[in-house]
């Protein structure tokens, strides 16, 4: 996405130059992955110009930051609502109501798995195991885990996230 | 330097040698698709596989042979039961996706994955479910299309940019089986000027020159092998045009004299198996509108007239002057010498400089010298820069590329071009001469290395081969 | 109580996990005696005299390992921790991550000492945001400490770590596409040769070791390899770190004693199946290694020769208990969708193959299988067993295979009558309707 009047991340120059020192001589290539989240962090995706400037500021192919913002799930070129629920699906969330989990926020929300409510609140996502097997079913609320989730714990959740 | 066994038979191996390298340097064929001589090892297809014998009793092993180095003593086998049945499910693999788009691919006829397919496969599809669906008509670049479908992501393309070209123009966006090739977003790969190199080893019909797109079946044409004049470099190359007992009768004749399309051939001492984008276009350079009417101050008039006149001119010049073309082949230019080297003070012209936005000189291929035989040319006449001495008379120009208004006042013009152009009529004897394509003859490229291009199509007939005509324009001072 | 433990040995509390308690239990002292009184490799000796198995999955003699690095070929060496922790019902290595960091800290030091390696780093999944905060306020508390840096302990040591954010990929678990990523790129795995000992991140010398694996190196340092042997089997040493999970009373991470016995675990340790039910199966360690049946698990020792001898393996300790009245097929189901969505696409049999399973499964959920359709998964699964760049497609082949050996009957069913013999439950009823 590149809508003309986005602010510029160069800000963040001075903690990349920081992150810059932990690494050893020559990985300024390694710096894609933590340079691109933290510009997420902030912008809440990654655009255009960001990809420009990291090109510059690392001196990476500008491939290589395109294929690795389309390889891992965690990156986005486009926004998503202010709270992104990213429910698990794999085996043992399934196994303990991943399935009818979705679907109550699906009809809840109003919305389809990969759509955002038009209020732009919330996003819902269907992700693989996120490592929180014990504590199924999980729902990743942007970077928080919450874990042993049913309905009524999400709705109660859902009332709380404005 | 180890030497090992394929099939039973000693072979010998080159230190640091791939089983792969040694096979194919020893005429053992092992099928690929994303292995390539000349870039770095994918190993993603798979197809190359072979089996190794277990050394001390062990089990039998099966490994990608483009990945294995040789180890002496090795025993392999690339034709036994388990390897064709390995080799067959991979490419039942490849085919699950893959269209069956044979009767309008243009690859169809020099296709890896047809050939490979009929060789050891050559059964149906087995699968019971629908196709990945994909874009099917991307515009990769200016010149390239893109069928996602086709593609087997075997990431040829993709180290080319990154390891020959070095213009990282392309990439694979996503994973698993909805990955795409893409070119990079800036545009990059659009200027890379050896962009289409990566339709040549694509291996199937996904990377297709827009140039060629469904001109013409593979099988219609025949490639004569030729030099690319486009600079110094003298890449050869093969020009593809259609084969004589598949000429068109009704449909456009036109097509039976023109180039369908222009692929690199392979010269370790030139080019590699590489060539620039504008050898791609040299149906363009040669497809310009020809002069075919020897002309007398812009009157038409026979080769035999003009030919009278042109000796007229030459006999009576006090400080005739010859611009002598780059383009000519050295046995043109020395057919120059012989007839007209003493009679006129000769100048080697640069038919072509660079144009704007072209590429002058780069790392590769591309020469700022746009012209294919300079070197032959200054060996025979000198490298002194145009000067007209005091008094020319008569200048004679061979070739593209000189400003007649630098033409000294009062003297006359002998033109010999290939091309239509307003001077042709100014000049006082036009003569139009044939073209590259239309002759045999040789180039000696920047680094002394002589190249053959070889006959594609008859000349017009009016038009008159230099070789043989310069000697016809033999005159000494005076002489009648 | 599942055996002794060596690294849940703790109360966990609001600080335990903190440099204090740490070092109160005795933290950082084998770094300490390390670094002051021995040898790089008499650290290696002692790690490979352990015996001690790889926690990862796929239980490599870690010393082995180890010893392919020259110390002294003038490179530099890299270290990495695997914390990627993607497999599918595996969560253990996470409760390192947030209840002990300092003890993987501590052993990466001394790792990092016996393999000379400068720079070291903890790949750790994007998702971990919490367990990354732990370990990265570890890291600040551990250099501001003196651990880490240009002089370690004053001893002229000098290391430096790196905690390494994941961004979304399970193949990132896999060790040559982990280094790849740190690379700064996409998570591919590559072709070997060459080893990764050989030429590894940015074509150096590199050890990739689970997070598991890495925190027992202090504890064999502390205790010494004959005292380490002491705890669980001759052949697998120490302890396993089991996550547990699925139709499961008390699912969770336990340290398990190799050789204690598996069905107790289950039944006892962990309090048995959900709602009472009958235990139908369980997947033990990775959802790639065979399923056991209850039968299958009567009477084995949790160690790895027995693991194999009942058909199947500990892996990577990643439990998933599965109650009477799952359906394996819908199981099955969700896994092969998990395989597709994780699939790099490199390589010809596991990009074509996982998608390909996917939508015969999805096909045959659907009420659409066809008699053909349970052949045709176990020849891409075997099309797949040792023919792909890493080991996804293998894992994929496995589970598929494993699962259809065991209940072919439910596939035929569910082909023949375009409906689950179980009623499509994954969950278990009991508990779902309450």
């Amino acid at each position: 996405m590149n809508a003309p009047n986005l602010p510029s991340m160069k800000h963040l120059q001075p903690e990349f130059e920081a992150l810059k020192k932990r690494y050893p001589a020559g990985f300024d290539s390694s710096l894609t992955l933590p340079c691109l989240r933290r510009i997420q962090e902030v912008r809440g995706f990654v655009a255009d110009q960001d990809i420009d400037w990291l090109v510059e500021y690392l001196g990476v192919p500008r491939v290589q930051i395109e294929e690795v913002l389309t390889y891992y799930t965690q990156f986005r070129r486009q926004p998503v609502g202010r709270w992104h629920l990213q429910t698990c699906r794999n085996v043992s969330c399934s196994m303990r109501g991943a399935e009818r989990l979705i679907d109550h926020l699906s009809r809840k929300l109003g919305v389809k798995v990969g759509e955002t409510t038009a209020d732009g609140r919330f996003t819902l996502s269907v992700v693989e195991c996120l490592g929180s097997c014990g504590t199924a079913p999980v729902v990743m609320v942007n970077d928080t885990y919450h874990e042993n989730m049913d309905a009524a714990k999400i709705d109660a959740l859902l009332g709380e996230l404005k | 330097m180890p030497d090992f066994f394929i099939n039973g038979q000693p072979v010998h191996a080159e230190k640091g040698q791939t089983v792969m390298q040694a096979a194919l340097a020893a005429g053992f064929y092992i099928p690929y698709f994303c292995w390539h001589p000349h870039l770095s090892v994918a190993g993603n297809c798979r197809v190359c596989v072979v089996e190794v014998e277990g050394e001390n009793g062990g089990e039998n092993w099966a490994e990608i042979a483009c990945n294995m180095p040789v180890s002496e003593g090795m025993r392999v086998l690339t034709d036994s039961e388990r390897v064709r049945e390995l080799r067959k499910q991979t490419l039942q693999f490849i085919l699950l996706n893959h269209p069956v788009d044979c009767g309008i691919c243009d690859k169809a006829g020099e296709c890896m994955l047809q050939d490979h397919h009929y060789a050891y496969n050559g059964e149906p599809s087995i699968s019971t479910v629908p196709k990945v669906r994909a874009t099917k008509y991307h515009q990769l670049s200016d010149r390239i299309v893109l069928d996602n479908e086709r593609c087997i992501v075997c990431s040829r393309c993709v180290r080319f940019t990154r390891e020959i070209s070095g213009s990282h123009g392309l990439a694979i966006q996503n994973r698993g089986d909805h990955s795409l090739v893409r070119a990079a977003e800036d545009g990059r790969f659009n200027a890379d000027p050896y962009s289409d190199n990566v339709v040549d080893i694509c291996p199937v019909g996904a990377l297709l020159g827009k140039q060629f797109l469904h001109k013409a079946r593979v099988w219609y044409l025949q490639a004569t092998p030729s030099v690319c004049p486009g600079c110094a470099r003298g890449c050869t190359v093969n020009v593809w045009h259609r084969k004589r007992e598949w000429k068109l009768n009704h449909l456009d004749p036109k097509q039976n004299t023109e180039i369908a399309r222009v692929t690199p051939l392979e010269n370790p001492a030139v080019n590699g198996p590489w060539i620039c984008n504008k050898g791609r276009d040299l149906a363009q350079v040669f497809g310009r509108a020809r002069a075919e009417q020897p002309l007398l101050k812009g009157k038409p008039a026979t080769l035999l007239q003009a030919v009278g006149a042109a000796r007229g001119l030459i006999a009576e010049a006090a400080r005739p002057v010859a611009l002598v073309s780059s383009w000519g082949s050295n046995e043109e230019l020395a057919a120059f010498k012989r007839a007209l080297g003493e009679r006129f003070a000769c100048f080697v012209k640069a038919d072509h400089r660079p144009a704007p936005g072209e590429v002058v000189q780069d790392e590769l291929l591309i020469r700022a010298d746009k012209n294919p035989n300079t070197a032959t040319a200054r060996e025979l006449f000198g490298a002194a820069p145009l000067s007209f001495p005091d008094g020319t008379d008569l200048v004679l120009v061979w070739g593209e590329g000189f400003d007649f208004a630098g033409l000294p006042r009062g003297a006359r013009v002998i033109f010999l071009g290939s091309y239509l152009a307003p001077e042709n009529g100014h000049a006082d004897v036009f003569v139009p001469l044939s073209i590259q394509t239309e002759r045999a003859g040789h180039y000696t490229n920047f680094a002394g290395v002589t190249s053959s291009f070889e006959r594609c199509f008859a000349k017009p007939p009016n038009v008159a081969h230099a070789e043989e005509f310069f000697a016809q324009l033999a005159v000494t001072a005076g002489a009648r | 109580m599942t055996g002794r433990k060596l690294i849940m040995d703790f109360p966990v509390t609001a600080t335990s996990h903190l440099l204090p308690d740490y070092q109160a239990r005795g933290g950082y002292q084998a770094l300490r005696r390390v670094l002051t009184s021995l040898k790089p490799e008499d650290v290696t000796k002692e790690v490979t005299a352990s015996g001690m198995l790889g926690h990862g999955g796929a239980a490599f003699p870690v010393g082995r390992k180890w010893a392919v690095i020259k110390l002294d070929d003038g490179q530099p060496h890299y270290l990495c921790a695997n914390a990627d922790e993607g497999e599918p019902g595996t969560f253990k290595d996470r409760w390192i991550l947030e209840h002990s960091p300092h003890l993987l800290l501590e052993s990466m030091l001394i790792t990092c000492y016996a393999l000379q390696v400068r720079n070291c780093f903890v790949y750790i999944r994007g998702e971990f945001d919490q367990p990354y905060r732990r370990l990265q306020a570890a890291v600040e508390e551990a250099y501001a400490a003196g651990y880490f840096g240009e002089n370690v302990l004053g001893t002229g040591f000098a290391c430096d770590i790196v905690v390494y954010r994941g961004a979304g990929s399970y193949v990132c678990g896999e060790a040559s596409a982990l280094i790849t990523s740190i690379e700064g790129k996409k998570g591919y795995p590559r072709n070997r040769p060459p080893r990764l000992t050989v030429r590894g991140l940015y074509q150096r010398p590199t050890v990739i070791n689970n997070v598991e694996t890495l925190s027992n190196v202090a504890i064999i340092m502390r205790m010494g390899a004959e005292e380490f042997r002491k705890v669980g089997k001759p052949k697998s040493p120490g302890t396993q770190l089991v996550s547990i999970s699925g139709h499961v009373n008390r699912p969770g991470v336990y340290e398990v004693e190799y050789g204690y016995p598996l069905d107790k675990f289950i039944y006892e340790d962990c309090g048995g199946v959900l709602g009472g039910k009958g235990l139908k199966c369980i997947i033990p360690g990775g959802i790639s290694t065979k399923v056991m049946t209850a039968k299958d698990i009567e009477g084995v020792a949790y160690d790895h020769k027995a693991m194999e001898a009942a058909g199947s393996q500990v892996g990577s300790g990643g439990m998933v208990v599965i109650a009477e009245g799952t359906c394996m097929v819908r199981l099955l189901h969700v896994m092969l969708r998990f395989y597709h969505h994780e699939s790099c696409g490199q390589c010809t049999p596991c990009r074509e193959g996982m998608g390909w399973m996917h939508r015969i499964i999805e096909r045959i959920v659907k009420g659409d299988g066809r008699p053909g359709d349970i052949d045709a998964l176990v020849r891409i699964s075997n099309a797949n067993d040792g023919t792909t760049i890493c080991g996804m497609g293998d894992a994929a082949g496995f589970a598929t295979v494993g699962i259809i050996a065991k209940y072919r009957d439910e596939f035929e069913y569910y082909i023949a009558n375009k409906r689950s013999k179980c009623e499509g439950r994954l969950e278990v009823a009991e508990v779902a309707d309450a």
